[in-house]
């Protein structure tokens, strides 16, 4: 009977939120199809995670334990990866489309000469297998059908809601012959972000700008203005930070801060995931774009359709005034 | 050293999105396309390593005629040839129909270090690098953030979650999935722009290869069976008005949430 493999991350030795996540897209597939939801937990002294995975998640879950699954390499955790797929010959893998899923999860597809798809937001299993994605930075969704097995799918943290059952599933262990010569891609450390004094987690009002301020001195020109009318803090879009206007600690966004402040002002920002999973969870969010069909308005609870350059101004000076009268 | 680069063409990112009436693709016609943002940094990097130590740097593109010219601006920004896959066999490959064709250049060309962006603009797929190394038996990491040679040795940074950076150290010929604002990108200068015109663009068809009937649309292991524009939520309200009548609505609201 065909499998459907899930591809578990153990992060400070608890099994990964997104991994629950994958077990319940896998679970709706494999009751569409007939078919059984196995998973492997790769790492070092990760058997408690495993039996974790086992009992919440349910299903077979293959273990595969060595001193070289410590840290994260694409050549190790994929021996591991081959080696479960040896022992499930699964007609579908799923992995969160996280740092490790997108650096493994395209090697193993090219190795087994399968369909690919990455950082899927949903699936239809019932008939045809769909699976739907943004494309064009957000901008428009696509379906994409496989016409090949295995496929090699990841999907993007937070699609769905994580598996909740109490199911009884079992750990095998699963051998994985892992020799130093095979890390070609070694792990050396991990660098964890740092604070540089910008500390929007805190803000209660953040104004952030994007590319289409089109220059930096339009930061402290119009962005910083507003922010500093309202007490709040300023902010910006990845763009801005890879264009060198500002430094990272500004950046809102997957790689960069997740805020929750009571206001977010969006001024020039289209709106690429990578930024609305930064931000979207704000109490009110008001975006300004001149693009009326920017994904930024999907977020937003009030939008603004026209020249950032006149209603920012407009806005600093009608706060001003209205601060004065207060 | 010699350094191959992978650029794709896609279309300009302030460019009208129109699909096509089969739902298959956007409109092409009448866009402008530019060199995909992450390769822009994946080129600046070969070229950074380039000027460091001296490296031959070779950039690929796969497409219709209109890729000339993003080939045309590598070369003027330094590189010094290209190989240009032009061949309407290769129209519609999947990532691994890309990562195939890319694969058998870098056989011929036998790169030390290939670099390209994490994804690309259209695509988002992020595939095509590790898909690339696997089929050329070479190490690969993604989204890098900083590169470092020395003494025979490859470091990169790549970024995780939340800003962080995790260092890998490579052995043997990589792969590297570069990340946006790893440097910053130079533009051609006049002088590079009449130099590249006497750079060799080297044409390709997918048979030349070796790939015929192995890539391309028909050869593709998953298809777009549609794109389409994203439902729309509940969305935002629309403030409509003159300048004076929107502020005084955000002035407003801003008050009855408490903040002034």
């Amino acid at each position: 009977m065909a499998s459907i493999l899930v591809i578990a991350e153990v992060q400070n030795g608890k099994v990964r939120e997104s991994s629950y996540e994958l077990v319940s897209f896998a679970r709706r597939i494999a009751k569409a199809q007939g078919s059984e939801v196995r998973s492997l937990v790769a790492g070092k002294g990760a058997s408690a995670a495993a039996e974790e995975l086992a009992k919440k998640g349910g299903g077979e879950v293959y273990l595969a334990e060595h001193d070289l699954l410590a840290h994260y390499s694409v050549d190790a955790f994929g021996k591991a990866v081959r080696a479960a797929v040896a022992a499930a010959s699964p007609g579908i893998l799923l992995f969160s489309h996280t740092p490790i899923g997108w650096d493994l999860a395209p090697r193993i597809a090219a190795a087994l000469d399968g369909a690919f798809v990455s950082d899927c937001f949903n699936v239809e299993e019932s008939g045809k297998l769909v699976f739907l994605r943004r494309v064009f930075n957000g901008k428009l969704d696509a379906r994409f059908v496989p016409s090949a097995s295995p496929v090699v799918a990841t999907f993007q943290p937070g699609a769905t809601s994580p598996f909740e059952g109490a199911l009884d599933g079992k750990v095998t262990p699963l051998q994985v012959a892992i020799s130093p010569q095979d890390l070609r891609a070694k792990f050396i450390e991990v660098r964890t972000a740092q604070k540089q004094g910008v500390d929007l987690s805190k803000a209660e009002i953040i104004v952030s700008g994007g590319r289409g301020l089109g220059a930096p001195e339009k930061f402290p020109e119009v962005i910083q203005p507003l922010a500093d009318a309202l007490g709040g803090a300023m902010g910006a879009s990845r763009p801005v930070v890879d264009a060198g206007w500002l430094p990272h600690a500004y950046q809102v966004g997957s790689s960069g801060q997740t805020v929750t402040p009571k206001l977010y002002i969006a001024a020039g920002i289209s709106g690429a995931i990578q930024h609305l999973v930064g931000m979207k969870n704000s109490n009110f969010i008001v975006a300004i774009n001149k693009d009326a069909d920017a994904p930024i308005f999907e977020v937003a609870n009030l939008g603004v359709v026209g020249d950032l350059f006149e209603i920012v101004p407009a806005l600093t000076k009608a706060v001003n005034q209205a601060k004065g009268k207060a | 050293m010699k350094i191959m680069v992978c650029l794709k063409q896609v279309p300009h990112q302030d460019a009208r999105l129109d699909v096509r009436p089969d739902g298959g693709w956007i409109q092409e016609d009448n866009i402008k396309f530019e060199i995909n943002s992450y390769d822009t940094y994946a080129l600046e990097e070969a070229l950074r390593i380039k000027d460091a130590g001296g490296a031959e740097v070779v950039v690929v593109s796969i497409g219709p005629e209109r890729v000339t010219q993003s080939l045309r601006t590598a070369l003027g920004m330094g590189a010094d040839r290209a190989v240009h896959v032009k061949d309407p066999e290769a129209d519609a490959s999947d990532p691994l129909g890309v990562a195939k064709i890319l694969a058998a250049i870098a056989k011929a060309e036998n790169p030390e270090l290939i670099l390209m962006g994490l994804m690309a603009d259209d695509g988002n797929s992020a595939a095509v690098p590790p898909m690339l190394a696997e089929l050329l038996g070479f190490a690969s990491t993604t989204s890098v953030m900083k590169v470092t040679r020395s003494n025979g040795s490859l470091q990169a940074e790549r970024e995780l979650e939340g800003g962080a950076l995790e260092v890998v150290e490579l052995t043997g010929p990589s792969v590297l999935s570069v990340q946006t604002g790893i440097n910053q990108v130079r533009y051609a200068s006049l002088k590079g722009i009449m130099a590249a015109k006497r750079k060799p663009i080297d044409t390709k068809s997918v048979a030349d290869l070796g790939l015929a009937g192995k890539v391309g649309a028909a050869a593709a292991k998953i298809k777009i069976e549609k794109i389409y524009p994203p439902p729309k939520g509940k969305g935002a309200e629309i403030l409509t008005g003159s300048t004076d009548e929107i502020v005084n609505k955000l002035v407003g609201k801003i008050k009855e949430l408490g903040l002034l």
